[in-house]
């Protein structure tokens, strides 16, 4: 069973990407059609961050995989040359 | 036509369609909220899209769950193929 540590680091998740996707849709799919002088627009960036940063997110995460990736695969490889 | 086909069908016609309101390919003279709104619209479905693996991960972690009957299943099978193999004659 999934003990109370799991179901509070897999709620906080799941609120995690909600939020997330709440305020993505929000900044790019709303307010374009606001006022530029609404107060709404004090809460976000300006919009070419809307890009830059899922941009460089995406950027470092793949950077992460390749990493953990070529440590795997190195770490592998050691035992197969000692044989 | 092919899976493939029909796949690169639908999204070349969706690339199309983005293509044309986001840089206004045909000079309909839409509107420049329309144009800044569907720019950044490829990366908004992919960030939609880490959104919803990221709240299914987290919601399968949140109600993980033991197969109790599957358990008992394996078990039994164990039990079986053991009792199989021993009347083979294997010694374990």
């Amino acid at each position: 069973m999934a003990t109370g540590a799991d179901q509070a680091v897999g709620m906080s998740l799941v609120l995690f990407s909600l939020l997330l996707f709440t305020y993505y849709t929000v900044w790019v799919i709303v307010l374009p059609f606001v006022d530029a002088r609404h107060v709404l627009h004090r809460y976000f960036l300006p919009r070419e961050y809307s890009v830059i940063l899922p941009g460089v997110a995406a950027v470092l995460l793949l950077l992460c995989i390749g990493t953990f990736t070529a440590v795997i695969l190195w770490k592998n490889r050691k035992p197969k040359k000692t044989d | 036509m092919t899976k493939l086909l029909q796949w690169l069908l639908g999204v070349s016609l969706l690339g199309a369609v983005w293509a044309l309101v986001a840089f206004d390919l045909l000079e309909l003279s839409l509107p420049r909220t329309y144009r800044e709104v569907a720019w950044p619209i490829p990366l908004y479905l992919l960030v939609s899209f880490g959104c919803y693996s990221l709240a299914t991960v987290g919601y399968r972690v949140a109600t993980f769950n033991d197969c109790n009957e599957a358990a008992s299943e394996l078990h039994e099978q164990i039990k079986e193929a053991k009792e199989d193999l021993r009347k083979k004659g294997l010694k374990m």
